[in-house]
């Protein structure tokens, strides 16, 4: 086989590479459905409803690669949004600094928690977030029982620069194309291009696929774990301004559902379960084909209930899929002797 | 000794002790290392060379005792410091990281920066460097999962040197090596201890301890019971061999070469699994041991696996007792009498958190007809017989596998069968690792029941002295094929290495 050859069989058969090409077909069909899919005003829209889940997915991603799993996520974005609109007074443009940097300290800080438990107490990571995860509702719902609270005017920057005064016609038809969500997702992306460039990068991976030769090799494992998921509360943080941007408040309940979508996301972006494999950025495009899932299934005109149902059993067999296709390669690839393990 | 005078000793371990969970590892574990030279770490499985090499490497840290480094007392806490200090280690059981890339584990833990960025050119280039001189061909961007055991432990041993140690601990680094791979990993230490590296060199293998080193320290039951300087005591294999042992020498076993002429018990015919076996066709006779050899990772192992129905995508047929089987699940092939001791214990064998005693009985739970509740005494009787019959060292049936040294864990592996209806036992490297006195062990058990008619064996081994001492009949593979056949006398080990290198290709294309 010429090396060209053997190097396109390679690409191929990453797993990356189904994903792309399930992303495409996704694409097409959602296009074929909704006749202005490709108009701005709709490209726009969809990066307005997708930005959310886009950004829990990444971080999410980060920790499953590091070896752990956080099921606090969802809860952790709506206790931020309750920080944030707590710390705010809409008369007072300087609070909105005093709220961003309050929201990103308690961000941190949930990041270290479960860190602490995972990599230093060494308690299982589904254990450690699903009861954190109700550290953070009690929280929320003590901050803000029922939805609500204030935001400056200021904070639409990170929803719709359009609806802000004193805005230049320029920049408001420049975000008309280009809305503050994009950028949201570029921080996040940019943020893990550093970093994956960086030693912690590379331990976050080490660790996932296997902390005690990672151990062995000098690596402080529970350190490596609890920067995961302080990087993972970055991208919650990112999720949070997003939501309130948007919105104007807080929401004690309003991350639920994000959660288990955003683990299902990475899944069929290709992280494994077991961590040390994957890329964020094919978690991201995990997150657009779920995303689009949900716009075929809407576009199908069933009811909720239907469409709940076919969404969950679309997940699974995405995942199967996925698996499945990563098996069968690298039971080729493996040929020269290695086993499936 | 006026010559050594000046010799500067790099590591000094007096009196380390370190229990686990109730066993003793290591009671009084002594060793010393000087630059330059290296030190051979003999012993028996269990005996605590794989303790003491991790307690020095800062994985375990010691209950009691002293280590020094160039004189000066350390207690490390964690590998990393450890590693700061200039020692490094190759681990018996690998410390890569499967889905990172060759080179990627060789820098791992030891990363140049430029900046807050990772240097990855350079680290490129160094990781480049360091293989070409161990294994020149292996493609260090290769993912790790991808390569053959023995290109994982070239890459582990490259990860040691790369960390440019003072003090290198080689723990087995060459049970999964060809002999050429040894060789050139030889003229590596030869070339590390010329540049002032003290080297620790532990190997089951005697040729191996004999050509390397300067000096062995023996280990027996947790405490050193020898050292012996080559350069003033001379090389006395049968002495090092009793030390490992306790007792005097025995002659190497050699099983009476018989060709069975039975009928045969299993026929296998056009066995394929994708491009790991290829058109596979044997017989296994009554009361044979068929050994299966050639280069590592020629589809000797998949072959086994294949047998105990571990590939459900397999193909061919099957012959048992004369009736078709299909053996697609692991299941019907145990139903079928086919019984797999597989080369990896840790993870196919054996349940290593789990008890001994849950270890043994757990395929008899899965697998024959069980009364509502399990008779536990009577099962825990059983269990105890087969402890005492092949004499695994154990602190009771309720210890975690995990606990019990390497031999002693292949004995388990092999054990949990022993109440079972054997036909055919599949024997997947299963010394490997594992040392002379255990070794010994499981063989004489194993030719016991061959020669009462119980069973017949296909053993793979990637020591071909294991083959040549009890095989009947010998099957050498090449890229998932059979290319030759030796029987009777034919087997010895040159004609295995002819055979496997293909040195005289059409010959054997006739004969197969």
């Amino acid at each position: 086989m010429s090396r060209r050859a053997s190097s396109l069989r390679r690409a191929i058969s990453k797993p990356e590479f189904s994903i792309f090409l399930i992303f495409v077909a996704m694409l097409i069909v959602t296009a074929l459905l909704q006749k202005n899919f490709f108009e701005t005003k709709s490209v726009v829209r969809n990066i307005n409803a997708f930005a959310p889940i886009i950004l829990v997915t990444m971080g999410q991603a980060v920790v499953i690669i590091s070896g752990g799993i956080d099921l606090s996520a969802g809860t952790a974005v709506s206790l931020i949004t309750c920080v944030l609109t707590t710390v705010m007074k809409k008369a007072d443009p300087v609070s909105g600094v005093w709220a961003l940097l309050a929201a990103l300290a308690v961000a941190l800080m949930m990041g270290v928690i479960n860190g602490i438990g995972i990599g230093y107490l060494r308690i299982p990571p589904v254990i450690v977030t699903f009861a954190t995860s109700f550290m953070w509702l009690g929280s929320a719902l003590f901050l803000r029982p029922t939805p609500g609270g204030e935001a400056v005017d200021w904070f639409y920057v990170f929803y719709n620069v359009g609806s802000m005064q004193g805005v230049s016609e320029g920049l408001k038809a420049f975000t008309a194309i280009f809305p503050p969500a994009l950028f949201l997702i570029l921080i996040g992306c940019a943020l893990w291009y550093l970093l994956s460039r960086m030693r912690i990068g590379r331990y976050i991976y080490a660790v996932g696929s296997n902390s005690d030769s990672a151990y062995e090799s000098g690596i402080d494992t529970a350190r490596v774990q609890t920067a995961a998921c302080m990087i993972n509360s970055v991208f919650l943080f990112l999720a949070a301004l997003f939501f309130v941007g948007q919105s104007q408040s807080g929401d004690a309940r309003l991350g639920d559902p994000l959660t288990l979508r955003a683990i299902a996301a990475a899944v069929v972006g290709g992280i494994a379960l077991t961590g040390g494999r994957g890329s964020v950025y094919f978690a991201l495009v995990g997150a657009l084909i779920l995303s689009l899932v949900n716009k075929i299934i809407f576009f199908a005109n069933i009811s909720y209930a239907y469409q709940t149902l076919v969404g969950g059993v679309i997940v699974i067999v995405a995942i199967a899929a996925s698996q499945a296709y990563t098996l069968y390669n690298r039971r080729i690839i493996a040929g020269d002797g290695v086993t499936l393990s | 000794m006026s010559e050594r005078t000046n010799t500067v000793k790099v590591l000094e371990a007096r009196g380390v002790k370190k229990n686990f969970g109730g066993v003793v590892a290591l009671s009084n574990g002594n060793l010393e290392c000087e630059q330059g030279r290296i030190t051979g770490l003999l012993g028996a499985n269990g005996s605590g060379k794989s303790t003491i090499s991790k307690i020095i490497a800062g994985v375990y840290r010691p209950d009691a005792g002293e280590i020094r480094l160039h004189g000066k007392p350390v207690h490390y806490r964690n590998p990393n410091e450890a590693r700061q200090d200039g020692i490094a280690m190759v681990y018996q059981n690998l410390s890569l990281v499967a889905d990172l890339t060759v080179w990627q584990n060789i820098v791992l833990g030891g990363e140049d920066s430029r900046g807050p960025f990772l240097d990855n050119r350079s680290a490129k280039e160094r990781a480049r460097q360091i293989v070409d001189q161990l294994l020149p061909g292996l493609d260090i961007r290769k993912t790790i999962y991808e390569l053959a055991p023995g290109q994982m432990q070239i890459v582990e041993i490259a990860k040691a040197i790369f960390a440019q140690p003072k003090l290198l601990i080689l723990d087995e680094p060459t049970a999964a090596l060809e002999k050429a791979q040894v060789k050139s990993l030889f003229d590596t230490m030869r070339k590390l201890v010329a540049g002032g590296v003290a080297i620790v060199f532990t190997s089951h293998r005697l040729w191996e301890v004999l050509e390397i080193c300067d000096d062995v320290t023996i280990f027996r039951n947790g405490e050193n019971v020898g050292n012996i300087d080559f350069a003033r005591d001379g090389k006395d294999a049968a002495k090092i061999v009793s030390h490992i042992t306790g007792e005097e020498m025995k002659a190497r076993a050699r099983k009476r070469r018989q060709i069975a002429q039975g009928e045969p018990t299993m026929r296998i015919r056009n066995l394929r699994y994708g491009e790991l076996l290829k058109d596979v066709s044997f017989e296994l006779r009554k009361g044979e041991i068929l050994g299966v050899g050639g280069l590592a990772g020629q589809g000797q192992r998949e072959l086994l696996l294949a047998l105990a129905g571990s590939y459900p995508g397999s193909t061919g047929d099957v012959e048992v007792a004369g009736r078709a089987v299909r053996l697609t699940r692991p299941s019907t092939a145990i139903r079928n009498s086919l019984l797999l001791v597989p080369g990896n214990r840790e993870q196919e064998g054996l349940f290593l958190k789990h008890s001994l005693f849950t270890n043994i009985v757990f395929p008899k739970l899965g697998l024959s007809r069980q009364p509502l509740f399990t008779p536990r005494n009577r099962y825990a009787e059983e269990c105890r017989t087969i402890v005492s019959t092949l004499s695994i060292r154990t602190s009771g049936l309720d210890a975690p596998v995990r606990t019990l040294s390497g031999g002693n864990q292949q004995k388990v592996v092999v054990g949990k069968w022993l109440t079972f209806e054997t036909n055919v036992l599949l024997l997947a490297d299963p010394a490997k690792g594992v040392d002379v006195g255990a070794k010994r062990d499981l063989y004489d058990y194993i030719l016991r029941q061959v020669h009462e008619g119980r069973m017949s064996v296909i053993l793979y081994a990637s020591d071909n002295e294991e083959l040549v001492d009890y095989c009947d009949r010998l099957l050498i593979m090449y890229e998932g094929e059979i290319v030759a056949t030796l029987e009777g006398s034919e087997i010895n080990e040159d004609a295995i290495v002819a055979a496997s290198m293909r040195v005289s290709r059409s010959a054997h294309e006739a004969s197969s």
